[in-house]
């Protein structure tokens, strides 16, 4: 699979991780997936993606925040603090009133906030811009 | 250490805060300020003095005091004018004018305008403690019920967006397939990946009709008088039936089933629905989260008032960590085994709230590796001739009782 681009996308829900990864894969993307955040670092250390599509609440909890802000703030995870980040959840809000503390509860805004459903155009638009800044 | 501030002063309540609370006073009238500064300071406060509003409104902006002690006649920006600043920096502030006999009838707009109380010159330093105490008094009455209802508010909202967040995710994995469908329609794999998805749709629109009914039975119980029927009920009966029901799922799932009943009948006293949606959840959740070759044991004995029942299984466990949150809806355990095994995250909030409405309780011991056990107390049934005897027996002790203490 060398030189397509790597998609690492961290979602609790498999049928979802399913149907993504015959889009991601029918677009010619590499496709890298995760059950949960814990998984989710393991692989990103592993694998090196281009671009992360990270849920927000896996496991009933806000577990995407504490990734989000895991890689933008741990040392171990210095290497990847650029690799884009595309956060996705099925709670409808703009990304002002999701991150409006944004910055004092230590977190970053991701680069892009999509709701679920995925808008499937949007979304594959938002991969190509997020793999060419990468 | 806790003691210090208030000891001349009993009444006023001990703050969590370990500040003494604040105090800002402005008055133009530098004999004034002195004055207060010293009678409030030797109750323990402290205090900051200003003599003009500009300068004790920007340090009251910074420092959020519990309470200011403002004059109503000064040069410069009005008390009226502090009074309505104050409340628009934080309206939890409480605010005491101070004011001269001739001003009497604007210490009654500033009440009107939102201070809590005046104080006419002159006055006597007892008199100023005894306002300034009252005034902070009413500052921690805010302070308590500003939190409160900002909890109260935080939970509803969260739980809100988490209820809708559960019944949302089956239907965009649903959604989501159908979508990605449609647009490999010519892809050569389509036809094979129809039918598999076809299939993973089916099985998520069940869970999520599943989800709805334990969301519905949830609030019945809450609701309806579904819990408030007391009749007796047969628990050897309720659960021998069940665990005929379950026999094949735990025969597909190599699971072992048994009963165990100290005595039979075995009497509790409630709803006989209620009690078999409860001893279902437990029963279906020992299988579920068994392990191949294990056992799910359920035994029941009658302990004083109480009924006892166990329902035992051989699974992974159920980490310290989780477990206070076990009975929280919607709280499914974390790791793969948990998740792979559908649930609705309904079942337990369910079981807690039948025991509650039942009067009995229930607990679960877990060890990790071994298994867990829910253990479920409830009332023993007695027929109105047992229920009789023994309210005359409480008659006769609660005599004995108060004979006793004469």
């Amino acid at each position: 699979m060398a030189g397509l681009k790597k998609v690492l996308v961290i979602d609790d829900d498999e049928d979802f991780l399913e149907s993504v990864r015959s889009l991601l894969e029918s677009e010619g993307y590499d496709m890298v997936e995760a059950e949960s955040g814990r998984e989710g670092l393991q692989k990103l250390v592993q694998h090196d993606p281009d671009v992360i599509v990270l849920d927000i609440m896996m496991e009933s909890t806000s577990e995407g925040y504490g990734v989000n802000s895991a890689i933008k703030f741990q040392p171990e995870y210095e290497p990847y603090r650029d690799v884009p980040i595309i956060m996705v959840s099925s709670i409808q809000m703009s990304p002002d009133e999701r991150f409006p503390r944004a910055e004092e509860l230590g977190m970053i805004r991701p680069d892009e906030y999509l709701t679920k459903p995925l808008d499937i155009p949007r979304f594959l638009e938002a991969l190509r811009r997020a793999v060419q800044h990468a | 250490m806790d003691e210090s501030p208030h000891g001349e002063m009993p009444g006023v309540p001990r703050r969590l805060d370990p500040h003494p609370p604040r105090i800002v006073v402005i008055d133009d009238d530098y004999a004034m300020r002195l004055s207060c500064r010293q009678i409030l300071a030797k109750s323990g406060y402290q205090v900051e003095t200003f003599e003009d509003g500009a300068h004790g409104l920007d340090s009251i902006l910074t420092t959020k005091p519990d309470l200011v002690v403002v004059d109503l006649k000064m040069p410069g920006i009005s008390g009226m004018e502090v009074i309505s600043r104050v409340k628009e920096i934080d309206p939890l502030i409480v605010i005491v004018v101070i004011t001269g006999y001739p001003t009497i009838g604007s210490a009654v707009d500033a009440i009107k305008s939102g201070a809590f109380d005046f104080l006419p010159k002159p006055f006597t330093p007892d008199e100023l403690r005894l306002v300034a105490k009252r005034a902070l008094e009413r500052r921690r009455l805010l302070l308590e019920s500003s939190r409160l209802e900002f909890e109260r508010e935080f939970l509803k909202r969260r739980f809100v967006t988490f209820v809708s967040h559960q019944l949302k995710t089956p239907l965009v994995a649903i959604h989501q397939y159908l979508e990605v469908l449609e647009r490999m329609e010519d892809a050569p794999d389509t036809a094979t990946k129809r039918r598999e998805w076809h299939q993973r749709c089916l099985k998520r629109t069940d869970g999520l009709l599943a989800i709805i009914d334990d969301w519905l039975t949830l609030s019945e119980i809450e609701t309806s008088d579904l819990a408030r029927r007391r009749v007796s009920v047969n628990l050897g009966e309720i659960l021998s039936g069940i665990l005929d029901v379950y026999e094949e799922l735990a025969a597909e799932s190599d699971v072992e089933l048994t009963l165990d009943l100290a005595e039979d009948p075995l009497l509790v006293r409630g709803d006989p629905n209620c009690v078999s949606v409860l001893f279902d959840n437990l029963i279906v959740n020992a299988i579920k989260y068994n392990r191949a070759g294990g056992d799910v044991r359920v035994s029941g004995e009658r302990v004083g008032g109480e009924v006892i029942v166990a329902v035992s299984d051989t699974g992974v466990g159920i980490p310290e960590k989780y477990r206070t949150f076990l009975f929280d809806e919607f709280f499914r355990v974390g790791g793969d085994a948990a998740r792979k095994t559908g649930g609705t995250g309904l079942g337990l909030p369910i079981c807690k709230r039948i025991v509650s409405e039942l009067g009995g309780k229930i607990e679960v011991e877990s060890e990790e590796g071994v298994g867990s056990t829910f253990k479920v107390w409830l009332p023993v049934y007695r027929d109105d001739a047992g229920l009789q005897a023994e309210e005359e027996a409480a008659a006769r002790s609660s005599d004995i009782g108060v004979g006793a203490s004469k």
